[in-house]
């Protein structure tokens, strides 16, 4: 049995005693057959002595054994790392940040605590996942849908403490803005409830989010400062109808106008859907039409003229390829908007939208699907799922066929860098990507499109490979980092980062000195002094770790 | 470095950790030579895939339900296993791509259950298949006969439904066999059995 760094030998017996007694020796795991599930499976230190695993885990089942377990690792100074369903893959799984840590695996706290149909909302525990909660409403009849990210086998509580994203409407797609009161075991054992919470018998946990005086959510977010048990989410009313339309453009430079358009559509609430934009002549899809071009029925592969041409461009410019694009009618950009709502609200909505939009020259439309909702079993298995709040792993099933994945990896870590919701910071961050990934020897970016999760930034999204040989992975973590370096001396910063990387990112948010690190540290060393929980977790270390880390 | 939706058109990995030995399966039944076996809940195949179409058939000639997913699990899971393994831990046996074995394999984490065999099938340059097997030793003995065996799905099929009840330390086994890939199989196909674990 692996025992965590610092702790004798027979402490760790003991408070592993201490644990069994507190939820039941057969949700305690010491077995390397059982700690090896904690294992994440997208590890950039696949090989090598520094993989980051755990050196056991227990699974409470409800708040009192919680504070029971953090109570016997504040006795005995065992550090724990607490994870909701662990399945945050490319972002660091189950699998601790401090080596040797013991998992505190909130699977089987995977109640849906309410439902509230008539005020949307729900609250519910760390374990219960995205489809334990869509089964739920399912069932229950309730006309309500769930914001769920892609693929959707993790936990809204964890998902919106790492502020993962995801389909719908704009102010549910950050999933922690999207969250409204928690209920917090502090690492002296002590539960806090935040929000309306505070108030014992308060009628609105879950309506209003601030209660009275600080509001300190945030501090629980990509953080270690407390075991989060219970949350509150603001769901979505089945709206009536679905409507979306794409409009296409003819020129590179429409980019700017495309975006800057579609920013006052968004925020003046035209358009309620996640945008989706593409390129027809980069042959970029839409992220809705990822799925049908997976089953080859997008466009035709590029003709020769073109595969050349696109070779030749810089970030994904020329004036050769400009011409090509207006010869053969292409387009350069697409953007598909989407509506919610009542038929007719999407229809006005839309035709306000092309009004707008038409101050480009040569903008066109294609009405795209209208449905009356809910959907039928045949739309169903049409469209992209999230867009409609239902939860998917269909992403797992792409890539079988070898002539698309020719040489499969064994995992991948997220570079996902925000930039301004311009078409200006687009070709930039597309130019100084490219240069860097030439500069630090990893593979060429061909010109590629953020994601358009948050409203008032955009996020790209890239996937380092992880691969079995280790010299590969030695190089890309150090490309990794450079990358990140790169992207900060731009004032891009990354969102959520795997643990191979947060004290890096955490670094590059230095403003005064790093002044906002030493708050965390000073936050930390107050609420935790002994250094229990998730050391390491997002950069923030327990005073006796720190210098160690430095 | 691929963008979020290149990647998407890609595809996700997934990771083969090592099977882990320990522990011993539940319930069994007999199979005709007298050796016991667990009994398997279904078996899943990708409708697309020819090698996994021939593995379903054989399994229903083996008297073994069925269920066909066309790459994604989603359905299989939320409408059929889901509330199956609420209810209790039940083996399930499958031939398909890597995607929907990453993913089965965690959910039957969460119920106690653990991949205990498993065969990777790659096709080779020259056009051959290798079969690299993980399993019980009684599992992997007729894993000769794909060396042979045209037929290699089936056989593959009649190996799943002979996982015996306890289970020791896992052997391997690396067998070439003829080259049978049909047209419209990847290069890659999995044969996997997940069981329940009763811990010790």
């Amino acid at each position: 049995m692996k025992v965590p760094p610092g702790v004798s030998e027979s402490d760790f017996a003991k408070a592993i005693s201490e644990f069994e007694d507190a939820v039941g020796k057969e949700w305690v795991f010491t077995s390397d057959e059982d700690v090896a599930l904690y294992r994440d499976p997208y590890s950039p230190f696949l090989g090598e002595p520094d993989e980051l695993v755990a050196s056991a885990a227990v699974a409470p089942d409800g708040v009192e054994q919680v504070q029971q377990v953090v109570r016997t690792a504040n006795k005995y100074k065992i550090p724990i790392y607490p994870v909701s369903t662990g399945k945050n893959l490319g972002y660091g799984g189950a699998a601790p940040v401090y080596s040797g840590s013991v998992v505190l695996d909130l699977k089987r706290m995977n109640r849906v605590l309410e439902v509230n149909e008539e005020n949307a909302y729900a609250l519910v525990e760390p374990g219960v996942s995205y489809f334990d909660l869509y089964r739920y409403i399912q069932e229950k009849g309730l006309k309500l849908w769930v914001d769920v990210p892609d693929p959707g086998w993790g936990s809204p509580v964890g998902n919106a403490l790492d502020r993962g994203g995801g389909y719908l409407m704009a102010h549910l797609r950050n999933h922690f803005d999207s969250h409204c009161g928690m209920e917090v075991v502090l690492a002296n054992g002590e539960i806090i409830r935040t929000g309306m919470g505070a108030m014992p018998g308060a009628k609105t946990w879950q309506e209003y989010k601030t209660g009275f005086g600080p509001w300190v959510d945030g501090i629980f977010s990509q953080s270690n400062f407390g075991v989060v048990t219970k949350m509150g989410f603001w769901l979505m009313p089945e709206p009536e109808a679905y409507l979306s339309g794409t409009v296409y453009v003819p020129k590179h430079a429409d980019l700017i106008p495309l975006v800057r358009i579609l920013n006052y559509l968004e925020n003046t609430r035209c358009t309620n859907g996640m945008p989706d934009l593409g390129s027809p002549l980069l042959q970029i899809p839409m992220v809705s039409e990822i799925d049908i071009w997976n089953r080859g029925e997008g466009p035709a592969p590029p003709d020769a003229e073109l595969s050349g041409l696109l070779d030749k461009s810089e970030a994904g410019y020329s004036p050769e390829l400009e011409a090509y694009a207006q010869r053969k009618g292409l387009t350069y950009w697409s953007c598909k908007l989407s509506f919610y709502g009542s038929p007719k609200a999407n229809e006005a909505n839309w035709e306000y939208a092309k009004e707008k939009f038409s101050a480009i020259p040569g903008a066109k439309f294609v009405d795209n699907e209208s449905y009356k909702l809910p959907l039928t079993p045949e739309q169903r298995e049409k469209v992209h799922k999230p867009q409609f709040g239902i939860p998917s792993l269909a992403m797992f099933s792409i890539g079988a066929r070898s002539s698309t994945n020719p040489n499969p990896t064994n995992g991948h870590m997220w570079f996902s860098p925000i930039i301004p919701r311009t078409g200006e910071a687009i070709f930039e961050a597309n130019r100084i990507f490219n240069e860097a990934a030439k500069e630090f020897g990893i593979p060429a970016l061909r010109f590629s499109l953020p994601s358009t999760y948050w409203e008032r930034a955009f996020i790209f999204i890239f996937a380092f490979p992880v691969t079995r040989d280790i010299e590969t992975n030695k190089k890309d973590r150090a490309a990794f980092k450079k990358l990140v370096q790169r992207a900060a001396e731009h004032g891009w910063g990354e969102y959520r980062t795997a643990p191979a990387y947060q004290d890096t990112i955490m670094s590059t948010y230095s403003y005064n000195n790093h002044a906002l690190l030493h708050f965390h540290e000073t936050l930390k060393d107050a609420v935790d002094p002994s250094g229990i929980l998730s050391a390491g977790r997002y950069g923030i270390w327990p005073k006796h770790l720190r210098k160690e880390q430095a | 470095m691929a963008s979020r939706r290149e990647f998407l058109q890609m595809g996700v990995a997934a990771l083969t950790l090592p099977i882990a030995a320990g522990g011993s399966l539940p319930s069994s039944i007999s199979l005709s030579n007298g050796e016991s076996s667990i009994p398997l809940y279904k078996m899943v195949f990708d409708e697309r895939f020819a090698a996994s179409r021939a593995f379903a058939k054989e399994a229903e000639r083996l008297g073994v339900p069925i269920h066909g997913i066309k790459g994604d699990m989603t359905d299989l899971w939320y409408h059929d296993l889901y509330a199956r393994w609420k209810e209790g831990p039940v083996a399930i046996a499958g031939m398909t791509a890597h995607g929907a074995i990453f993913c089965l394999e965690r959910l039957a984490w969460d119920q106690r259950m653990r991949v205990v065999f498993r065969a990777d099938h790659r096709v080779l340059p020259d056009g051959s298949i290798e079969h690299a097997l993980s399993g019980p030793a009684s599992m992997l003995r007729r894993a000769g006969r794909l060396s042979s065996e045209r037929n290699w799905a089936e056989e593959i099929a009649s190996i799943v439904t002979r996982c015996p009840p306890s289970r020791p330390q896992p052997s391997l086994a690396n067998v070439i066999g003829p080259t049978v890939k049909h047209a419209d199989d990847p290069d890659h196909l999995i044969s996997w059995l997940i069981a329940p674990v009763h811990r010790g």
